[in-house]
């Protein structure tokens, strides 16, 4: 039977403490783990429990167990307002939350929720040490709602249904006034439009024709050396083209 | 001693230097300090803030009685603390009287009364309050609950304990001796006597509606008296008064007073503010013709039924277009000579258009998978029946809980006329594992068999993902083998319901390899070298269609299987060596527009049409069939002769195989199939399903035949244990498994499978529960089905019939599993006796 053994099978809870703070300094999480669980509930109420209530989300966090990390170091920060270790945790906390965020094409509210948190642990702590890691773990996340929102937009367009993708493209561009994704965007609209005006019936070809102009002109001036250009500007020729019809006629 | 909140006229800083514990707690001294958050060595006002918020929380964690603190040892600002408790006592022993015992759980888990919880004073107040209205509603009007709590000493337990007694005592339930109608001359009292639906007279002998006297019950009851006037033309009617007499017997009597007015015919009806129909065509559903008897209920449905969400009535029309905000009223403008012209006051608002739709929850399945499903899209015009068309299919896709999807509004704008429109949904498994062993077919048999319903095949080398596996692309595989001494079946089949991503154009595959074995009779094994290989090869495309309506799939494919025999050599062949091909191209259109649940399906139906077609080789390859038929017919009648030597026989058979070999090298046939079922509810979920199912199998050159392969075996559960070689087993209740064979006109049976089937079936279901864990129903049944060879002995009604009992249970990991018990009320082919009960495991879904 090996000490570890041993300690995890007795009562008393020194040898516990002492064996875990160890293993934990060793890196050996889920073992420390296994012990801190269990003396965690005799230590509640000692001064002793700070320590142990820090080291036991550590290892929570080791174990990549970011539902328990989350919660049990922000139950520490509750409960020791005063605590040296309250702004690591705090932010150990926050971004246990954004390790939690799943990919882009999954349920974000995981996301919206760390983007939140990291955005707490800013306002209260302005001067952290860990000020640009939160800041570029918000980023990141802010990234992935982008993603998310482009992505559903271009599927749109990718199954033919060019009027939902027009719309989402424009719902995209308002809320993501910022994003990196913005040229796609305006892109995949224009391209989205195009050929929703080119199949057209011909009592709205006109109409959808001229919209898709005025996105194209949208597109070349928020973007004018677009690495569309060539694809972009073989499209619009074909409206300009179309357009002609239209403007003889009257 | 001295109490904090007493002594101390005005608040003061005092540091504390100690705080102690008195009174009763088996908790330490330690935990009830610092959960009190008053802390040794601060500085507080006494009486002040945290002495209070100290108590407050003591008190809200619900554990402590007669929580007070004292300020001791008062000396130059500096105090100590006395927090003085007790331990609330827990609850012990429970003991409930008056009730029947099955009613125990539900009094327990709805009060919470469960061991070791604590007692305090509301606990005991709401329990009494719970108790005595939950049997005033069922009509136990004296219902009086006492209960009495006892204190108990453990003896090992520190804790003080209680034990409680809740005595019920219920009484008499009320009963009405009679309603009496005063005041009515035009409708009798019968005739409102009926239209009060719960609150019913006591009669001798009724059993579906008891006479029960129940206050909510009675008030509705008594609209309904004036719906049934209003119904009538009789606008004006009301209820001037009603009174309850109690009886001396524990009955009551009521008196109910009406005043009927005069009744009413329907005058102008006019329509205001519509601009999208003509007044006509809302005249037309609202079913309301100037003249009529004034009908206030019939106005009521036609505007907006109530008790019909999807009714005809002029809000849905308004709700399924895209009016959202449309409001609809009516308003009697004038009410001259018993003729009330109406107004229908419309305001129809902005058509209103979906702004952003979005889907929360799910935590496995990409979004891609989702979005391409939805048929509520940006920008698009709002549609109720779209929304509910939506949450139908998505909880068809089977990836996520049918019970709890739901359609979520927000942000609505009327001015703008949009709003956003969210679908939560909740993930359930949807992967299947079927890991068997057992004994049967002469020895052991394993099966393994895994199916995963929403795979994704791109992340199968991307480690991260496997969460047990990569899932969320909607992709279908599986995987299944099963081996025994006898047979061995290797199969794989992937399928991808959106090929490309670009259209709903389902890609299939499937691959599969079986070897069977003869019995070695000498040793009672296998033997390895008479076997029987058959490798299959598949691939399919699907396609949903948008016309004749978008409920259609047309599905094609191509299949390739070879057979291959060594030394096998059975009754359904000739040829012990040799081989068999078959390429063939199935094509078939299928129309499913089944609702809500896939496994528990409430409305709609399910037709199924297929065709199956091999190249017809004869036309062009040259091979005298007919030639060889009649050289086959003389070889038979020398085997079968038996003046015949043996070298002749045996010449014979092998020039028959020769024969046959010829016929079924590449095998030509047709193949066509329907099947159709519907389910109707009857009442409430209780669902009737009949089934109607046909087959044929057909040559196109009579005299190649039709070829030994592909053939229906009807009789039993329908699972096909080795059904490589195209067979078909079709299910029929109440017979062994595949003994259903075609009889000929001279009362010869064959044991080769059929080529003409029919069927017909007629399924009762109700569910037992239809949570997210398990679904189960029972189901009971009545069926028959007729198996032949050739058209000529074909009849349809000589049916094999049966009847029985069933019950499934389908849970998300192990598919659906179900058992059947089948009464076989006809003979099977060559015996005279009934066949009898017949039970059969359902293993799989066979719908």
């Amino acid at each position: 039977c090996s000490e570890y053994q041993q300690t995890l099978k007795a009562t008393d809870i020194g040898p516990k403490f002492k064996l875990g703070e160890q293993l934990y300094n060793e890196g050996e999480f889920s073992k420390a783990n296994r012990l801190f669980s269990q003396i965690v509930p005799s230590y509640r109420g000692k001064p002793q429990a700070e320590k142990l209530m820090f080291m036991y989300a550590q290892t929570q966090y080791g174990m990549r167990d970011y539902f328990a990390s989350s919660y049990q170091f922000e139950r520490f920060a509750d409960s020791y307002p005063k605590s040296e270790k309250l702004e690591e945790a705090s932010f150990l906390s926050a971004k246990s939350y954004y390790m939690r965020s799943p990919v882009f094409s999954k349920d974000q509210t995981e996301t919206k929720v760390a983007i939140e948190k990291l955005q707490l642990f800013i306002n209260l702590f302005p001067k952290s040490e860990y000020l640009a890691e939160a800041s570029s773990f918000i980023q990141e996340l802010d990234g992935k709602l982008e993603r998310k929102a482009f992505e559903i937009a271009k599927q749109y367009n990718t199954i033919s249904d060019y009027k939902a993708s027009i719309k989402s493209f424009d719902n995209f561009l308002f809320q993501f006034p910022g994003s990196s994704l913005r040229e796609d965007a305006m892109y995949y609209r224009f391209d989205s439009s195009f050929n929703l005006a080119i199949r057209s019936i011909e009592r709205k070809k006109e109409e959808r024709l001229e919209s898709a102009d005025r996105y194209y002109k949208d597109l070349m001036t928020g973007f004018s050396e677009t690495q569309y250009l060539d694809r972009a500007g073989k499209m619009h020729e074909e409206i300009v083209e179309e357009l002609k019809n239209y403007s003889t006629k009257s | 001693v001295v109490n904090a909140q007493i002594a101390q006229p005005s608040g003061e800083k005092y540091t504390i230097s100690e705080i102690t514990v008195s009174g009763s707690s088996s908790f330490s001294e330690q935990t009830i300090v610092t959960y009190s958050g008053l802390r040794k060595g601060s500085v507080i006002l006494i009486p002040g803030e945290e002495i209070s918020e100290a108590i407050k929380k003591l008190w809200k964690s619900g554990l402590f009685s007669d929580i007070e603190i004292y300020i001791k040892d008062v000396k130059d600002n500096v105090a100590s603390l006395e927090i003085h408790l007790y331990d609330l006592p827990t609850l012990h022993n429970l003991r409930i009287t008056g009730v029947k015992k099955g009613k125990f759980d539900e009094i327990i888990e709805d009060n919470n009364l469960n061991e070791g919880v604590k007692v305090t004073e509301n606990l005991i107040t709401t329990t009494k309050n719970y108790l005595e209205s939950k049997y005033r509603k069922d009509g136990f009007y004296s219902t009086k609950v006492n209960i009495n709590v006892i204190p108990v000493k453990d003896s090992l337990n520190t804790k003080p304990g209680v034990n409680m007694i809740v005595a019920i005592d219920k009484g008499q339930k009320v009963k009405i001796k009679d309603i009496n109608f005063i005041g009515n001359t035009v409708l009798t009292d019968s005739k409102l006597a009926s239209s009060m639906k719960n609150t019913k007279k006591k009669v001798f002998g009724r059993v579906w509606k008891r006479s029960k006297f129940i206050e909510d019950d009675y008030k509705t009851d008594l609209v309904s008296i004036i719906d049934t006037y209003k119904e009538n033309g009789y606008r004006d009617a009301r209820i001037i008064s009603d009174s309850i007499f109690v009886n001396n017997d524990e009955t009551i009597s009521i008196n109910i007073n009406v005043e009927e007015g005069e009744q009413y015919t329907f005058g102008k009806i006019d329509f205001i503010g519509n601009t999208v129909y003509t007044d006509q065509y809302l005249n037309a559903i609202l079913r309301v013709r100037e003249g009529d008897t004034y009908n206030g209920v019939l106005l009521e449905k036609g505007i907006a039924d109530e008790t019909r969400p999807d009714g005809q009535d002029i809000t849905n029309l308004y709700q399924n277009n895209g009016y959202l905000f449309s409001t609809i009223n009516s308003v009697e403008t004038n009410a001259d000579g018993r003729v009330i012209d109406m107004e229908i006051r419309i305001s129809e608002g902005k058509p209103v258009h979906f702004n952003d739709v979005s889907v929360v929850g799910n935590e496995k399945t990409n979004d891609h998978v989702i979005y391409r499903e939805l048929r509520t899209r940006p920008g698009e015009l709002y549609s109720k029946e779209n929304v509910v068309r939506t949450v139908r299919e998505l909880s068809q896709l089977g990836y996520f809980d049918a019970e709890k999807l739901s359609p979520n509004f927000n942000n609505p704008n009327p001015n703008e006329g949009t709003i956003d429109m969210e679908y939560a949904v909740e993930e359930t498994g949807s992967s299947q594992i079927e890991l068997q062993g057992g004994y049967g077919g002469g020895g052991f048999i394993g099966t393994l068999g895994l199916s995963f319903n929403n795979f994704s095949l791109r992340n199968i080398f991307n480690l991260e993902s496997y969460k047990p596996l990569p899932m969320g692309d909607g992709q279908k595989l599986s995987l299944r083998l099963q081996a025994s001494q006898f047979y061995r079946t290797y199969s794989f089949s992937f399928s991808e319901p959106w090929m490309g991503g670009k259209k709903p154009v389902q890609f299939s595959t499937s691959i599969s390899y079986s070897n069977q074995f003869l019995y070695d009779s000498s040793t009672g094994e296998a033997d390895t070298d008479r076997r029987f290989n058959i490798l299959g090869v598949t691939v399919g495309l699907a396609k949903r269609l948008t016309v004749p309506d978008d409920f259609f799939t047309l599905s094609q494919a191509i299949s390739f299987q070879h057979y291959n025999l060594k030394n096998y050599s059975t009754g359904l062949f000739t040829f012990a060596d040799g081989y068999s091909n078959s390429l063939a191209y199935t094509i078939g259109l299928t129309r499913n527009n089944t609702w809500n649940d896939p496994v528990f399906p409430l409305g709609g139906s399910n037709f199924n049409v297929s065709a199956k077609l091999s190249l017809p080789y004869s036309l062009w390859n040259g091979v005298d069939y007919e030639g060889l038929e009649t050289e086959r017919e003389e070889e038979e009648s020398i085997y079968n002769n038996p003046d015949a030597s043996a070298s002749e026989q045996n010449a014979a058979y092998t020039r028959m195989g020769e024969i046959d070999q010829e016929r079924f090298n590449w095998l030509e046939f047709y193949k066509i199939k329907f099947k159709g079922e519907w389910y109707t509810s009857i009442i409430g979920k209780l669902v009737l399903k009949p089934t109607i199912e046909f087959g044929y199998l057909g040559a196109y050159n009579q005299s190649r035949g039709v070829i030994p392969f592909e053939r229906f075996y009807l009789g039993g559960d329908g699972l096909g244990s080795y059904s490589l070689d195209g067979r078909e087993a079709v299910a029929l209740r109440g017979y062994p498994n595949q003994s259903i064979q075609p009889v000929d006109r001279n009362g010869n049976t064959t044991d080769d499978g059929a080529a003409i089937y029919n069927k017909f079936s007629l399924e009762l279901r109700y569910p037992i529960t239809l949570a997210a864990s398990a679904k189960i129903y029972a189901l009971t049944f009545v069926e028959g089905g007729a198996a032949f060879n050739t058209f000529r002995d074909y009849n349809p009604f000589q049916l094999k019939r049966s009847a029985g009992i069933g019950l499934r249970v389908f849970m998300p990991a192990f598919g659906l599993l179900g058992i059947d018990f089948g009464y076989g009320f006809d003979s099977l082919p060559g015996q005279s006796e009934p066949n009898g009960w017949e039970t059969h495991f359902i293993i799989g879904q066979q719908f």
